[in-house]
């Protein structure tokens, strides 16, 4: 790198090298004492206005909705509101909490950031705040799903959706003569009795580009409930228990028996990796259909899953059942998931934003729009749109034992990479059930 | 909405304005000093800005990422050479090492070579000709990704055997005959990786098309001439004559492609999130980043890549001592 | 490697190209337009056909599912409606209104244009005036401080996302445009002198130094001889970072955030549901943010032509 124009005297060389080191030391001195970030440190600046400000990440026709009721709302009540929708939520949540430039209500799709961020400090435990008289788990529908183990509630659910459900053409079924099964044996008779009569039981896809995977977990999620109750439910996902314990095991066995047993799917083993879960089900609804049994979320019945015909007639085209329980009288245990609001802060114009949005009187106005299943067990539910809505809220109140999604509530190397990835690895039959479990836990972070 | 477009106009003038201004005065500032003065001191005046905001924008994010790459994932304790060690000790990054690899050997040389080849070839085409050409080449970097792979998604996109394939290479594979293939989950000889590569070189290759086509253009035709005078056919013309004039070119386009494409994440992050062994290290530092919320993973992969640079950098100095020399 | 090598030297031309119009005067030396043009033979239309075809229909693809229910979309494949064109009932235009109709997308188109133009102007020169002192210029560390910025292309932009954030912060900068601006400027940097400094390099030195001794001080020299006569290379980086600007998504996520000043391609990216509703407006939004930056290539096509250098420069 030396010029060969230039002279090529020692001292020249010796200077230039004194004044680097020089302006390294300076750099490093600067920079040293700035090194490690504190935890919790910092103003944040997001809580010195008077403005308060809702960041959430659904979008579309939702959030539409959302402002349409919630603007009004605080223009009435003199609370200056700015609701921000934002893709890609959880990243952006996170660089916002990393850069100080926090917002005062959170609106988050999955407990488990809601957790991780907890670890920071900057999120209030709601405890605090609001009446736990009325806001407490035998009221609400998924209440402690962002709650640690010291009890501390970092969110409630402003709105919910039902996970444990199966789907299917409802003229056809019945056309068949087919019965809703109350039980896991009658479902598997039921499966056995479709294939008998010439057609795949099952249509199950789990592709979903980058997060591919993902509907396998909730199948996992379901019948480790079933398997194991709550207890062990709550013990596996906060990993007191590890990912490979035998009870997870038994599930994935159970699962391997519908999807890998020749015939009982759609398209067979290999299609399941590369359906895409949106539309896996729509088979079910061509004539003749082409499967007959779909487990899916709630979410399923709007446009851009079901084709738009079945979603428009969807309480004649489309029936639902709780995908049921090991035995029967054990109880309905339901598996759901929802958007939940966190506190920043705790100034009173914030609390009372967060006090409407988790309310009745908010589901009110949301509900008739569809898509929407209030948190409240006491909810009025001739204000949900269709009949479908309304047996599935039925299906989440009265579900003997309700929990979270339980990839949601792991940690992000869990919940949004290895576990769908194990998934995907088992179903393609690369690697086998113990293998997978066991790197899955594995790669449990230790913090 | 004209106060918007006023704002934006006036944002427009104000910061190029600003710009030139700020320029002029340092300067007029420099041209002030005496004499010797004024030769030192210009450089670094002209040179100033552009440090300055690579100073705050990248050096100083770099450094405290080499920091953090010795701390833990929320970046407040010492962990020494933990990281790294997890990292390279691990199958999976390993994996994703070799991936890497290969992304970058093929995805850089067949950038240059078909850029190189559009740019000769269409050069002998009538104006009208060359600028379709050249704009359908281009054409893809103009799509951002996100539209990109919703393209792509209808080329790959595979239907269960029976049903209509609404993917157009599964639909020409059924049409032959053949069961449809669930092309990215193909993990033999790392097939999925190379259709995924194909759509970065889908995508880069109107970049490599572009700047070669300006150095094909300065070369002079004296050149070419005197050469085919001397009996050259057209293969000897271009690979004696034209190649060895646009190789500084050559070289850019090449880093910079390479360069790209060790940092490449999105296309791997929509089509398949590094699943069925494709990912690669852009796509593990954006995990570890954003999904794990592991500072210290993050920081020790970038750390990897700024150290996998040197070679091409030390490359590079030779070339510049090369054209240094013959200047 | 190989030093730039200059062929058989023929006559010298003699002068820079301070005095423009004499360039057309040059036309027996300069290849001008249409020197090479028109000798395509049958294998070289071949050859670039097959190529342009590949390249062309996913975007062909794309379009037509644009046009298509979403429905028909995720039933058949985009090559089918090819059958029978003229059957209106498989065309709409569904996605487009609703993707121009959405509220605020022609704000967000106005802001695109507010965030990209400052954005590329702005590192082009300072990126011009730091790409003049490296080339033509001596001082101290000059080729440290290049290398050392060639090597920052490797880092990924993100790692600057958190300390800028927090840093912005201090200042209340977030949310506003001079955010956007300075990210992309900073970001730009090292690939803008990178390409420019190549590209200055490539001019010879007599050129520089017969302005010198016309009295020439470096900033004259910088204005008006290397940067008319670096058009091309200017010319390309401003695509590049045009393109850049104007597709980035992250960058206007993280520093804007969506509300008013947020851009074409947040706007778009809240257009999809959190199961992935509403991918079809994507394709639509897609044909609608690729427009301009086709516009600004197509119009900067013209400073590509041949013998902007030649001719004045070698031999």
């Amino acid at each position: 790198m030396i010029d060969t124009s230039r002279s090529t005297g020692a001292g020249k060389h010796r200077r230039r090298r004194a004044i680097r080191a020089a302006a390294v030391a300076v750099v490093v001195g600067l920079t040293g004492s700035a090194c490690l970030a504190e935890p919790g440190a910092g103003r944040n600046r997001g809580a010195e206005d008077d403005v308060v400000e809702v960041m959430y990440g659904f979008s579309g026709d939702q959030s539409q909705s959302f402002q349409d009721i919630v603007q009004p709302w605080a223009d009435q009540n003199g609370i200056k509101v700015k609701l921000s929708s934002t893709p890609d939520f959880d990243k952006l949540i996170r660089s916002r909490v990393a850069g100080n430039n926090l917002p005062d209500i959170a609106i988050y799709p999955q407990p488990g950031i809601t957790l991780d961020i907890a670890l920071s400090g900057r999120l209030i435990d709601l405890n605090t705040v609001v009446d736990t008289n009325r806001y407490n788990k035998n009221n609400m529908y998924l209440f402690d799903a962002a709650s640690d183990a010291a009890g501390k509630v970092w969110a409630i659910p402003m709105s919910t959706s039902v996970k444990s459900l199966v789907w299917y053409p409802k003229k056809a079924f019945q056309a068949k003569g087919y019965t809703v099964p109350k039980t896991h044996q009658e479902l598997l008779a039921l499966t056995d009795r479709i294939k008998a009569d010439g057609t795949p039981p099952w249509c199950v896809g789990i592709e979903s580009q980058a997060a591919t995977g993902w509907p396998a977990t909730d199948w996992v999620e379901d019948y480790v409930l079933r398997f194991g109750g709550v207890e062990k439910y709550r013990q596996w996902t906060s990993h007191q228990i590890p990912f490979n314990a035998p009870v997870v095991q038994q599930a994935l066995d159970e699962i391997g028996k519908i999807w890998f047993t020749e015939g009982n799917v759609f398209g067979g083993r290999q299609a399941i990796t590369s359906n895409a879960f949106a539309t896996a089900g729509n088979p079910m609804f061509e004539n003749p259909p082409n499967c007959f049994l779909h487990r899916q979320a709630s979410f399923m019945a709007q446009p851009g899953s079901f084709p738009d015909r079945i979603v428009e007639a969807i309480d004649e085209e489309a029936g639902v059942f709780p995908l049921p329980p090991i035995e029967a009288g054990a109880g309905q245990p339901v598996l759901g998931a929802g958007d939940l609001a966190g506190l920043f802060n705790d100034n009173p114009d914030t609390v009372r934003v967060l006090e409407f949005i988790t309310s009745k009187e908010f589901g009110n106005q949301m509900a008739p729009k569809g898509g929407f299943t209030s948190p409240w067990k006491d909810f009025d539910q001739s204000k949900y749109p269709n009949d479908t809505m309304r047996d599935i809220a039925k299906i989440a109140y009265s579900a003997s034992e309700a929990v979270f999604d339980g990839s949601d509530t792991m940690p992000g190397e869990v919940g949004s990479g290895s576990f769908w990835r194990g998934m995907v690895a088992w179903v393609t039959g690369q690697k086998d059930t113990a293998t997978v479990l066991k790197e899955i836990d594995e790669s449990w972070p230790d913090y | 909405m004209t106060a918007k477009v006023m704002t934006a106009l006036i944002s427009i003038v104000a910061g190029v304005g600003g710009a030139l201004v700020l320029y002029y005065l340092l300067n007029k500032l420099a041209e002030r000093l005496p004499g010797r003065w004024e030769d030192r001191i210009k450089p670094y005046v002209y040179i100033l800005p552009a440090v300055a905001a690579i100073g705050l924008f990248l050096i100083y994010p770099a450094y405290q990422t080499i920091v953090y790459s010795f701390a833990n994932r929320t970046s407040t304790e010492w962990v020494g050479l933990d990281n790294y060690q997890q990292l390279l000790t691990s199958e999976a990054f390993l994996q994703t090492l070799f991936n890497t690899l290969l992304w970058i050997v093929i995805v850089p040389t067949a950038t240059v070579i078909l850029g190189l080849a559009v740019a000769v070839l269409a050069d002998r085409l009538r104006p009208r000709g060359e600028k379709l050409t050249k704009t359908i080449i281009f054409l893809p970097m103009a799509i951002s990704m996100v539209g990109a792979a919703t393209i792509w998604r209808f080329v790959y996109e595979a239907r269960p055997a029976g049903q209509p394939q609404i993917g157009l290479q599964n639909a020409i594979v059924t049409a032959l005959g053949f069961d449809p293939v669930v092309w990215l989950q193909q993990e033999r000889f790392h097939l999925n990786s190379f259709w995924l590569m194909v759509i970065l070189i889908w995508a880069q290759v109107g970049f490599s098309m572009v700047l070669l086509s300006a150095a094909v253009k300065g070369v002079p035709t004296e050149t070419l001439e005197a050469a085919r005078i001397d009996g050259a056919n057209e293969r000897q013309a271009f690979f004696r004559v034209v190649v060895p004039q646009i190789w500084p070119t050559v070289t850019v386009v090449f880093i910079t492609v390479l360069i790209g494409v060790m940092k490449v994440f999105d296309v791997v992050y929509v089509m398949t999130n590094g699943n069925f062994n494709t990912n690669v290290i852009g796509l593990e530092f954006y995990n570890q980043l954003f999904t794990n919320g592991n500072a210290g993973f993050a920081a020790a992969i970038v750390v990897m890549l700024m150290v996998a640079i040197i070679p091409v950098m030390i490359y590079q100095v030779r070339q510049f001592r090369a054209q240094e020399a013959g200047r | 490697m190989t030093t730039v090598s200059q062929g058989p030297q023929p006559t010298p031309v003699p002068g820079p190209v301070t005095d423009r119009k004499t360039m057309g005067g040059r036309r027996r030396h300069l290849a001008g337009v249409g020197e090479n043009a028109g000798k395509a033979n049958w294998i070289v239309k071949a050859v670039l056909l097959t190529i342009c075809f590949l390249w062309i229909v996913p975007v062909i693809g794309l379009f037509i599912t644009s046009v298509r229910e979403p429905d028909a979309a995720n039933a058949t494949g985009w090559w089918t409606v090819l059958k029978s064109p003229l059957d209106v009932t498989q065309w709409t235009l569904a996605n487009y209104t609703e993707v121009a109709t959405e509220s605020n997308m022609f704000r967000a188109f106005i802001n695109s244009f507010a965030i990209t133009l400052p954005a590329t102007l702005i590192p082009i020169l300072i990126a011009a005036f730091a790409a003049y002192a490296f080339t033509f210029m001596q001082f101290k560390g000059r080729d440290v401080l290049f290398i050392v910025i060639v090597s920052l292309l490797v880092v990924p932009n993100q790692v600057a996302l958190v300390p800028l954030l927090q840093l912005y912060g201090q200042f209340g900068l977030n949310g506003t445009f001079p955010a956007v601006w300075l990210a992309h400027i900073g970001f730009g940097m090292p690939l803008a002198i990178f390409i420019l400094r190549s590209y200055m390099a490539t001019l010879p030195k007599e050129l520089i130094e017969s302005a010198k001794v016309d009295g020439a001080t470096h900033f004259t020299t910088f204005w008006r001889l290397v940067i008319p006569v670096s058009v091309p290379a200017l010319a390309s980086f401003a695509i590049f970072q045009f393109l850049w600007v104007w597709n980035d998504l992250l960058v206007a996520l993280i520093f804007l955030g969506p509300g008013e000043n947020e851009p074409m391609t947040v706007n778009l990216a809240g257009l999809i549901g959190q199961q992935g509703q509403g991918w079809q407006l994507i394709t639509a939004g897609g044909f609608f943010t690729m427009v301009i930056p086709l516009i600004v290539f197509l119009s900067l096509q013209r400073f590509f032509i041949r013998g902007m250098v030649a001719g004045s420069v070698k031999g």
